[in-house]
């Protein structure tokens, strides 16, 4: 369970973030929404630990008296702008380095596999092919296929629908609803309402005047 | 732990690599430049006298390696700068020891890349410089890039990390390095023109040289860590 509690954030001396507390239990999606420059990717970044809150805590329960130290261990986070490719490289090769930053063994049938329900399978997409050549719906799926693989417990998404196409968006719902029904749990911020509203998240109602609801 | 940190060190110093022999253009630029330098200067100072050249064999080694060195460390981050690659790589349980280690790693072995070619060059330009010793001498800008280096991968990160981009580069680079190329230009001429040997310069210039070496390699692993945590 990750729970967030009394978090506070200033952009020098504009608040953006004021006492902003709630709890993501296993097997719950939490949809952030509210209007642009409210904080939701600020909200992203301090819990993925790129930003350090004035105030606050967040933390990662994994029973109920047990409280993990890290959360760059249980955490995997997708950036909106992003996709955290190396361009030079390869599909294959680029999964492979971030599973392996994880401590994870993982087998080239293995990312195949997941490469496959990305439709990113073909010969010469997934080996000896720079992901700089990719079209920006493929670096995305190949960003989801890189969380799907971290096998982490808590999923961190910017906009993750960013450049998907159709077919794109329903391998994220199935992607996305395997992993809760595992006892995952994950936080969206997206503007796309309509391909979260089947898995009936909970919502989070950000304002600029930052009364979170 | 151990295995974990030696697995990360790995993991980030094969990526590094398979990304610069990608783009061989990355080394191959100041490693022309500093070969240009090189030849130059050969041929503006024309004949000279056998301790001349040795002199300026040291200096325009030294000298061109510095600036070549420059170029590459400035450079040490650019793969990871692209697509959200360094935060990314912030919001993952990496061990920052391990980080730096890689980035340390790679950074030694590009510049040895841009130095032993330099050498060779410069020592094909300096027909007084006796063949026989360099061995020895070797070991003196092994140094020299062991302790710039530490240096390189700190100062690229608070580049990319700073508000003041690529102007903080140069004003803590140039200060920082000082006492390594003094002490290594002093240990380079004790052993090619007075013949010293290696373990005589150890209680001066030499020791001096492998001392900023220690210094900077736990500068780096103390204060990596700092530059890579959240804001």
């Amino acid at each position: 369970m990750l729970k967030i509690e009394n978090l506070c954030f200033s952009y020098q001396f504009r608040p953006l973030i004021r006492n902003l507390s709630f709890e993501i239990n296993k097997g719950e999606l939490c949809h952030v929404i509210g209007p642009n420059g409210c904080g939701k990717t600020t909200l992203i970044s301090i819990i993925a630990g790129l930003l350090s809150p004035n105030t606050g805590s967040i933390s990662w329960q994994t029973k109920s008296d047990g409280i993990t130290k890290g959360l760059a261990e249980v955490i995997e986070y997708l950036p909106s702008e992003a996709n955290s490719l190396y361009a030079k490289m390869d599909a294959t090769t680029n999964l492979r380095f971030w599973a392996q930053l994880r401590g994870m063994t993982i087998t080239t049938p293995e990312i195949f596999a997941e490469l496959e329900k990305w439709d990113l399978n073909h010969p010469l997409v997934r080996e000896n092919f720079a992901t700089e050549k990719f079209s920006t719906g493929m670096k995305r799926r190949l960003a989801l296929a890189r969380v799907a693989l971290s096998k982490t417990p808590f999923w961190l998404m910017d906009e993750p629908l960013y450049g998907l196409d159709t077919k794109g968006i329903e391998t994220f719902q199935h992607m996305l609803k395997k992993h809760l029904n595992e006892g995952g749990a994950c936080l969206v911020v997206s503007h796309d309402v309509a391909p979260l509203a089947p898995l009936k998240p909970k919502k989070i109602y950000m304002t600029k005047e930052q009364e979170t609801k | 732990m151990k295995g974990r940190f030696l697995n990360q060190v790995k993991a980030l110093f094969l990526q590094n690599l398979k990304i610069e022999l990608s783009t061989p253009e990355r080394f191959l630029s100041p490693l022309l430049f500093s070969i240009t330098i090189i030849i130059m200067f050969s041929f503006a100072m024309g004949k000279m006298e056998p301790s001349l050249i040795v002199k300026t064999f040291i200096a325009q080694t030294y000298l061109t390696a510095f600036f070549a060195l420059q170029v590459s460390f400035a450079r040490a981050f650019d793969p990871d700068t692209h697509d959200g690659v360094f935060q990314q790589m912030r919001t993952y349980p990496v061990i920052s020891s391990a980080w730096f280690l890689s980035k340390y790693a790679m950074v030694v072995f590009m510049g040895s890349l841009i130095l032993i070619p330099t050498m060779l060059v410069s020592l094909f330009f300096s027909p007084a410089v006796d063949l026989s010793i360099p061995l020895n001498f070797l070991l003196i800008p092994l140094l020299v890039i062991l302790g710039l280096s530490p240096i390189g991968v700190l100062l690229s990160t608070m580049t990319m990390r700073s508000g003041a981009k690529q102007i903080i580069f140069p004003i803590l680079y140039f200060p920082m390095t000082a006492p390594v190329l003094i002490a290594a230009v002093e240990s380079s001429q004790a052993i090619l023109l007075q013949q010293s040997t290696v373990s005589e310069l150890m209680n001066s210039w030499l020791g001096l040289l492998s001392i900023f070496d220690i210094i900077y390699i736990t500068l780096g692993l103390m204060l990596f860590g700092e530059l890579v945590k959240a804001e």
